[in-house]
């Protein structure tokens, strides 16, 4: 009693707890709830499945599922896929074992594999891209939005580094592919922005400049596997400095592409 | 005093009454229904984990300029079970040279010139997929990879396009928890004493990681 006294004592705090318990548990039941999808279930439709400890060819096989077996789709890593058996052991299966399962409606489960074509109708590419600018060592990156299957909008930052300056350039373009569904796509593109170049500390005089910068394009894309492209690439800068002449430079460059 | 009791009461059975109705109603569907739902399994439903972010620590030895703790971030992308891009940050500090500290009153840099910072792109290999035995009943898979990679390093007011070389060692402490343990090399020229030189900094480092 003399509990419950002291606790009457201090209603306004207990005025708020029964809200707050009631919340916590409405809140327990929201994330307890079965809203968390339901297994992925499959049954083995083939003699048998390897199951590896680890997602790669190199870890060793441990167990094995046979014919009827139902196993739990847990997760998946690169072409693996995390199962477990029906008596709780974990292990990977390689993912192309998943097509000689079958699902609970009879069925083996879809599986989509990105192929070029896939990647023509995906919006977002990004790439990085090593170089030589003149002289000096470029790296790039670049985000592209493709808008329709022929035209990327792009955005590209760079940093190059060279023996008597530095520059950093971030542009804006647009870029064409005539035939993007041709494994080496060639394309062609324009782009503008700002530069900005840092001339070594070892030379005196010189001071930072940041200047407009026009540049173009050509280079091809090749097609190498999934998700995955090669692009070699030509660009020449035309620099809009603020003295008598504009100042041009050459660029090329490898890189990587991934589409999204 | 009775309706305080009253009133905690009834919180309780508000509170509860929900999930005691939901427990039975999972009960019932045990019984009355006999999974007669046909799902067809589509493999995007799945959960992937490709992605891996961490962070490390580490000693990181910059020629002529002493060795000093590094730490940074890292964030991989695994495309397939062997390949995997890395895209990496890190900063240290660097100390004075052995030519500054015996001539006492030369300072090459200033406080701020000192501090060295890169990133880098890398594309990682790995080579040696492998076990590690700890006991009869604890068994961890390992990776061992090689790296190399290219990227910029700022240091002494200056930027210098560094290649990097590698090789390391990830233990799976979990499916998606990773300890590593590795080493880079980081290669640049520069003119910081007069001369060009070509420098390999080392570092050695320890890191952990989630994929996600």
């Amino acid at each position: 009693m003399r509990a419950a006294a002291r606790v009457v004592s201090a209603p306004a705090t207990r005025h708020l707890w029964a809200p707050l318990w009631l919340l916590a548990l409405s809140l327990g039941l929201v994330f307890a709830s079965p809203a968390q999808a339901k297994p992925l279930q499959v049954s083995v439709n083939s003699a048998y499945i390897d199951v590896y400890t680890g997602p790669g060819r190199g870890y060793p096989i441990f167990h094995v599922v046979e014919r009827g077996e139902q196993i739990t789709l847990l997760k998946r890593r690169t072409d693996w896929i995390k199962v477990e058996t029906r008596r709780g052991q974990q292990g990977w299966i390689q993912r192309e074992a998943l097509r000689h399962t079958l699902g609970p409606d009879g069925l083996p489960p879809t599986m989509v594999d990105p192929g070029q074509s896939d990647y023509l109708a995906r919006r977002f590419e990004l790439g990085v891209s090593v170089g030589d600018f003149a002289g000096a060592d470029s790296l790039n990156a670049s985000l592209g939005y493709r808008f329709t299957p022929q035209l990327t909008t792009e955005l590209r930052v760079g940093q190059n580094t060279g023996q008597y300056s530095d520059s950093r350039m971030a542009t804006l373009g647009l870029l064409h592919q005539p035939f993007p569904e041709w494994r080496v796509s060639p394309f062609f593109g324009i782009a503008a922005g700002r530069i900005k170049t840092l001339p070594s500390a070892t030379l005196v005089e010189a001071q930072d400049r940041e200047d407009n910068l026009l540049q173009a394009s050509l280079g091809t894309y090749v097609y190498l596997s999934r998700r995955f492209f090669l692009r070699v690439e030509y660009t020449n800068h035309q620099i809009l400095t603020s003295r008598e002449t504009n100042e041009e430079i050459n660029e090329w460059k490898l890189g990587f592409n991934v589409f999204f | 005093m009775e309706t305080r009791f009253q009133r905690i009461f009834l919180a309780a059975v508000l509170a509860l009454g929900p999930s005691l109705a939901w427990a039975e109603r999972d009960i019932l569907e045990d019984i009355a229904s006999p999974e007669v739902e046909r799902r067809h399994v589509k493999e995007s439903k799945l959960d992937s984990e490709n992605f891996e972010l961490g962070v490390f620590y580490g000693l990181f030895s910059v020629e002529d300029f002493g060795s000093n703790p590094v730490m940074g971030l890292t964030l991989a992308y695994h495309a397939t079970e062997r390949v995997f891009f890395e895209a990496a940050y890190g900063v240290t500090e660097t100390r004075e040279t052995s030519y500054e500290l015996l001539s006492g009153s030369v300072a090459l840099l200033t406080e701020d010139e000192r501090e060295y910072r890169y990133y880098n792109l890398s594309l990682g290999y790995n080579l040696f997929p492998g076990q590690i035995y700890l006991s009869e009943n604890w068994t961890f898979n390992t990776n061992a990879y090689i790296i190399a990679g290219a990227g910029n390093t700022t240091f002494a007011a200056q930027e210098y396009f560094t290649y990097n070389l590698g090789a390391g060692l990830r233990l799976y402490t979990t499916d998606w928890l990773a300890l590593d343990i590795s080493m880079r090399g980081h290669v640049f020229t520069h003119e910081l004493l007069g001369r060009e030189v070509q420098v390999n900094n080392l570092e050695a480092r320890m890191g952990v990681s989630v994929f996600f």
